[in-house]
């Protein structure tokens, strides 16, 4: 088999492949063929008849030769093809290495990146701290007069209020303490939650009311609705205008009795 | 391609001869649109510019003004010119006007316009015939492209209109277009606004809206660029844009220029229309083909509805869509719709 391919091989490299229109072109209008399997048959055969005519060879020893030469070919093809595998495995590891190579210097270098940055803000963040701690410094050197001569301390107001708050979380702890458990799996320990939700809807109705005051509350709570009445200020005072003696341009269009005729025969009215 | 509109009304007219109290009104950012039924069986709509100008305040100016017609309001010390005649002047002076609204809601810049805002709908909108006539005002849907709120807005013009005397309704504007333009389709299929700040979208099935929204792009977004380009006043744009062009036969490098921003305009407002159709949030499905009407001031520019076409054919539009058409009173369908609205709900 290997003889026909090489044959095969040998008429491909040695012929030329025309379409049927070149070689009518050529004025060729027939053709002979003849298979690569019968150009080997007729070289096998040339070449036996030849050592057999020659006489070097005595005709039994011809076909061991053939044998041998077989074996032999074989043989080094399987040679060739194991190395031939071996270097295609080579060169994958070789491309796997170069990838994983890029990818760690690649990585290398981002990292190198992030640690230049890093190094700066840090150097920024070590510059700012100390500039504010020496801005501290000033500020208390020159604060320290002032709080020493004229400390009144929180409103009195803020203070009672917040005495207040306290009583009343006092207040609504001892009796959550004292109250009997509805149940007896229920905890006994003071309810704080309950207490803090409290004190939390209280802070909210002030922040409610202070909003009210400044005119926020409305602008942040949608359910009420809303007037928009106060945007127009002029209402009460008449602008002086010549509106009433200019007079608008008005143009016709086409009825709606119809639009109305069919939208009341859709609603069932007509 | 023209309207192929069957419907008549003059078929219907029988049908409801009496005039319907209720008015409609369009607050748009580029104009005011009131409209009202007349004796006739038609109705008649009063529209206005929605612009200002200041100019110093003196006794000539104010004669002058008084004489010309036109009309002005004394604010804060200075005249202020009132509608188109302010467009007009800004346009001779090569100033900008004052706009009171911007991206179809009340411009945040311009709160001390309202006075004057209202004296316009005042003078546009008239007496109430009866105390408490339903007046159905317009307003945008959300906006898929830019984080808005119509709530203040909506609410400001409901106090507004309240103390006119009427009793005031919102409704969407592009519900509105449904109202005025769709009546042969019972109601179903999708009305587009093209107005000066947005442009609003709304599908409805047997005049239930289904869904609505709005792009913040419009005339405004048009006039802005243009003006980017050709280094004039926005006034000056708006100007080219209504001076009669044709956006498929640009004349001119002006015209060049709007033509292809009302083209890139277009694209966007329907690639937006067709994202949200094919969210598929709140979409109904529709048996037969919908029709498409446009309406608005920025659709009335020649060509409009054909480039629509053009670039509606573009786009793999997710619904069938039958007829695509622009209102034959573009100007005034959303004052008409909201009429319609005013005058079934007074019924």
């Amino acid at each position: 088999m290997e003889s026909v391919n090489e044959i095969k091989e040998a008429l491909s490299a040695r012929s030329r492949t025309a379409t049927l229109d070149e070689l009518a072109s050529e004025g060729r209008k027939r053709v002979r063929l003849i298979r690569a399997e019968h150009v080997a048959a007729m070289i096998s055969e040339a070449v036996h008849a030849a050592i057999e005519h020659s006489g070097l060879i005595a005709p039994e020893e011809v076909e061991k030769l053939v044998e041998k030469s077989r074996i032999e070919f074989r043989t080094i093809l399987k040679e060739r093809e194991q190395e031939l595998q071996r270097a295609h495995d080579n060169e994958k590891a070789l491309e796997m290495r170069e990838g994983e190579l890029a990818e760690l210097r690649q990585r290398f270098s981002a990292l190198s990146d992030a640690l230049s940055a890093t190094r700066r803000e840090l150097e920024e963040v070590r510059a700012e701290a100390e500039a504010a701690e020496s801005q501290l410094h000033s500020l208390r050197d020159r604060a320290a007069p002032m709080v020493a001569a004229a400390a009144p301390g929180p409103s009195s107001d803020l203070l009672l209020s917040l005495v207040q708050e306290m009583a009343t979380l006092k207040a609504n702890l001892m009796h959550a303490q004292a109250a009997p458990a509805p149940t007896p799996a229920a905890p006994a320990a003071p309810d704080f939650s309950a207490a803090l939700e409290k004190l939390t809807g209280s802070l909210t109705d002030r922040l409610e009311k202070l909003g009210q005051k400044m005119g926020v509350s409305a602008a942040v709570g949608g359910d009420q609705p809303v007037d928009f009445g106060n945007l127009f200020k002029d209402e009460g005072k008449q602008l002086e205008s010549n509106m009433d003696n200019i007079e608008v341009k008005q143009k016709a269009g086409g009825g709606i009795a119809a639009n109305l005729a069919r939208l009341k025969k859709l609603k069932g009215g007509g | 391609m023209t309207q192929q509109n069957k419907f008549d009304p003059k078929q219907d007219q029988g049908a409801d001869t009496a005039i319907a109290l209720g008015k409609g009104l369009d607050v748009g950012t580029a104009n005011l649109a009131a409209a009202v039924q007349n004796e006739d069986g038609g109705i008649t709509v009063t529209v206005e510019r929605n612009a200002f100008l200041d100019i110093p305040s003196d006794v000539y100016s104010k004669n002058m003004l008084t004489k010309l017609k036109v009309p002005y309001v004394v604010h804060n010390g200075k005249l202020v010119v009132i509608g188109e005649a302010a467009f007009e002047l800004a346009n001779v002076f090569g100033r900008e006007t004052r706009r009171p609204m911007m991206d179809g809601l009340i411009s945040p810049n311009e709160q001390d316009a309202l006075p004057m805002m209202k004296m316009i709908i005042q003078k546009i909108l008239g007496e109430p015939r009866v105390q408490g006539e339903n007046c159905y005002f317009c307003v945008p849907a959300p906006s898929l492209d830019v984080d808005n709120n119509v709530v203040y807005h909506q609410g400001l013009f409901e106090s507004l209109v309240n103390k006119l005397g009427y009793k005031a309704h919102a409704i969407n504007e592009a519900h509105a277009v449904i109202f005025a333009e769709l009546a042969e389709s019972d109601f179903t299929g999708i009305g587009l606004s093209f107005g000066g700040g947005m442009a609003n979208a709304c599908i409805a099935y047997k005049s239930i809206p289904c869904l609505s929204f709005s792009v913040a792009r419009g005339g405004d977004w048009i006039d802005k660029n243009v003006a980017n380009v050709l280094g004039c006043p926005r006034s000056k744009a708006t100007h080219i844009k209504e001076r009669g062009i044709d956006i498929r036969d640009p004349k001119s490098r002006e015209e060049e220029a709007v033509s292809i921003y009302y083209r890139s305009l277009i694209n966007y407002v329907l690639q937006n229309i067709k994202q949200r159709f094919e969210s598929g949030q709140n979409m109904p499905s529709f048996q037969h083909p919908v029709d498409i009407a446009c309406a608005g001031g920025t659709s009335l520019v020649g060509g409009f509805i054909e480039v629509f076409r053009d670039e509606f054919a573009k786009i793999d539009f997710p619904i069938p869509v039958g007829r695509v058409f622009r209102s034959e009173e573009a100007l005034t369908a959303v004052a008409k719709g909201c009429l319609v609205a005013a005058a079934i709900g007074e019924g």
